[in-house]
């Protein structure tokens, strides 16, 4: 597979800050790199430096196998970006927008019309592509977004958040519609805070902290630097001390709180640690409502390595 | 033609308050031509005077009263002390004249008669007073070198009916000039915060922090995106001003058709430039909607005001007129100003013209340089 993005030693500084610190990785073509990490980590540093929207400070940048400039348009051709804020024009319908958006990148204006009309398709936006933006509701204004960035076919998308504060239909949607980019061949660049969506779309992902990256690899591989095998969660039972106790000594446990009659168990390395649990409740005749089984996320992983939620 | 079209369609978007704007302008400044007086036409005026003849109407005593009669409007009032300082106090007359008992007699005989008056100070008492002392010096010149009343009397006619013959030599239609001159100051006002206004609205549209990321990142070439961006609003300029000079036309008419109209029309065109460019420059460091009235205030109505474009220039302070150097407005209203006092042209009329014009064409360049040094600074993100 060849490498779409190089990104060697890039380091981007403002005055005594690092906000990207020696970053290297490479994304191949066809494949949805998931970048992760919390607010201030360097996620949108890093893209504004690969986009040529910022200078910075070492390093060197290769899309396509050529060196990324500001004006470097004939590279700009093939890239679509999806901004987390909306970026549209309040006085054109949902149609002119993206009209305008294409007509940056495609001056024939049949193939602009074909084009416009597939990203309306894509988005489902079909029966809004008269009305204005003031009249969208939040999730139909980012599927607008999203059109305006991809409607040119780009060879290469970054799309930074593009489901912050959507309705579960426009979230389904957008997924199903960047799924499909996906197949028609595109490469993107996908951020967010989701893990649910990273583990749904991304092939690999990166995740970074002050400007570094702390992990990355396929979800497995990221999610096996984890030392958690398994978390367990026991709803509504009134558990004495002494069984608390009982449990942290079994084998693979790692943690156990106990918290407004719920039981949470985190293991460590291990196979049956569930079996084991369940026998003990048996045999000590303890009631339960439910049990949930929960494999280690990115968000767990994450926590591991820097101590905070990816969220926060 | 993405560029423009879509220019076009920002500029559909915003019509209601660019007609609601242009009506306005046109209304006031169509209203001030109409009812503005600027005539410099003069009629002469006569003062109101009561003459109290304490004399016998007869020989120069009649003749100093025929006199004043004929060039004065003369009042009647009941001779009491009371009446007639009341008529001078309400200013129901301007002057009062009393000729003395025996005034005939007395000047006959080289005794200077003391004429007594009373005046109410105002210009139009000045003026009775000019007229009195006028026939009393000719009078009185004549009486030393002829021994003969009827001799006198005839020589003081002769002497008061010659006139002197003033011809105006100038073919200035000074009233029409004044008009083309106040209606082109007023479109200072109308140009600026026309372009300013819809410049700005459509900049903080095409200019918007994620729009223009967006437009960065294309692969439209960033300069050529601002030169069409550039030249959708000179149209719109143009259209604006050619909008002006044809209201010019409907409203001042022949004079426009003169060397004098083309001139006003040429430094108007050179000032429409100047206003293009400098709501191009604000155009890119405003990107709140909601202040762009407050800036069109401030610019348009603030430069009009103190070069001139409302209050004529002669009655504004010197410290006023020496800040308004550094506005564009001052050198395109001076320009006006200068044009309804020229009467023929000529390389030394009209260079101060072309110098004007030329700290204009200055004004304009810095804009453009600015905006290009504002814009090149925001097309990175630090």
């Amino acid at each position: 597979m060849k490498n779409v993005i190089e990104v060697k030693n890039l380091t981007k500084e403002y005055k005594e800050l690092k906000a990207v610190d020696n970053l290297s990785f490479a994304v191949q073509e066809g494949e949805i790199l998931g970048l992760l990490g919390p607010n201030g980590s360097g996620k949108s540093t890093t893209i504004n430096c690969i986009l040529s929207l910022l200078n910075f400070s070492e390093g060197s940048i290769k899309i396509f196998g050529k060196e990324m400039k500001p004006d470097a348009y004939d590279i700009k051709k093939d890239i679509g970006v999806v901004f987390q804020d909306v970026a549209v024009f309040e006085e054109l319908s949902v149609y002119d927008n993206i009209d305008y958006f294409c007509g940056l990148y495609i001056k024939d204006k049949r193939v602009r019309k074909k084009y416009v009309e597939e990203a309306i398709q894509l988005v489902g936006l079909e029966e809004f592509k008269n009305f204005f933006p003031k009249k969208l509701s939040g999730g139909l204004l980012r599927r607008l977004n999203i059109a305006c960035g991809i409607a040119h076919k780009p060879k290469l998308i970054f799309l930074d958040e593009p489901t912050v504060a959507v309705d579960p239909q426009s979230r389904n949607n957008i997924l199903d519609g960047i799924k499909m980019l996906r197949d028609r061949g595109a490469t993107i660049i996908y951020t967010t805070h989701y893990m649910e969506e990273v583990e749904i779309l991304c092939d690999r992902v990166i995740i970074l902290d002050k400007g570094k990256i702390i992990a990355s690899g396929t979800n497995a591989e990221v999610k096996a630097l984890a030392s958690i095998e398994e978390k367990v969660s026991v709803e509504a039972i009134d558990l004495d001390k002494k069984y608390i106790d009982e449990i942290k000594k079994f084998k693979n446990v790692d943690e156990v709180i106990y918290n407004n009659n719920i039981l949470f168990i985190r293991y460590k390395k291990g196979k049956n640690n569930l079996d084991t649990l369940l026998d003990y409740l048996k045999e000590e005749h303890i009631k339960y409502n439910k049990i949930y089984s929960e494999r280690p996320t990115l968000n767990d992983v994450f926590l591991e390595l820097t101590g905070k939620e990816l969220r926060d | 033609m993405t560029v423009f079209r879509t220019f076009l369609k920002v500029l559909n978007k915003c019509k209601t308050p660019i007609i609601m704007y242009t009506v306005f302008l046109i209304f006031f400044g169509g209203f001030n031509i109409q009812t503005s007086d600027n005539s410099t036409n003069f009629t002469a005026s006569k003062p109101d005077i009561l003459i109290i003849n304490k004399d016998c109407e007869k020989g120069i005593t009649k003749n100093l009263i025929h006199y004043i009669e004929k060039n004065s409007n003369i009042i009647d009032i009941e001779n009491k002390e009371e009446k007639i300082n009341d008529a001078l106090f309400y200013r129901d007359v301007n002057y009062i004249i009393y000729i003395p008992d025996h005034f005939r007699e007395d000047f006959l005989n080289h005794k200077n008669p003391k004429i007594e008056v009373k005046s109410t100070g105002d210009y139009q008492a000045s003026l009775a007073e000019m007229m009195l002392e006028r026939y009393m010096k000719i009078a009185n010149t004549y009486n030393k070198n002829l021994s003969s009343e009827k001799k006198i009397i005839k020589n003081i006619d002769d002497t008061l009916s010659k006139q002197a013959k003033v011809e105006i030599t100038s073919k200035l239609d000074t009233d029409h000039l004044e008009k083309a001159t106040f209606y082109y100051n007023f479109t200072n006002y109308c140009l600026l915060a026309g372009c300013i206004y819809v410049i700005c609205l459509i900049l903080s549209s095409f200019k918007n922090e994620h729009i223009q990321k967006r437009t960065i990142i294309s692969s439209m070439n960033y300069k050529e995106y601002n030169r069409k961006l550039l030249l959708s609003n000179s149209l719109f300029s143009i259209v604006l001003w050619l909008f002006y000079v044809l209201l010019s036309f409907i409203l001042l008419g022949n004079i426009m058709f003169t060397l004098h109209g083309l001139i006003y029309i040429i430094n108007s065109f050179v000032f429409t430039l100047c206003a293009l460019t400098l709501a191009f420059l604000l155009g890119n460091l405003v990107s709140n909607k909601n202040a762009i009235n407050g800036i069109v205030n401030v610019i348009a109505l603030g430069s009009s005001f103190l070069c001139g474009a409302f209050v004529p220039m002669e009655y504004l302070p010197n410290s006023v007129l020496t800040i308004a150097h550094i506005l564009p407005s001052y050198w395109f209203i001076k320009t006006n100003e200068l044009l309804k006092t020229i009467e023929s042209f000529n390389l030394e009329t009209i260079k101060p013209i072309i110098l004007n014009m030329a700290v204009i064409v200055i004004f304009t360049i810095i804009f453009v340089v600015i905006t290009n040094i504002i814009s090149s600074k925001k097309r990175k993100i630090n």
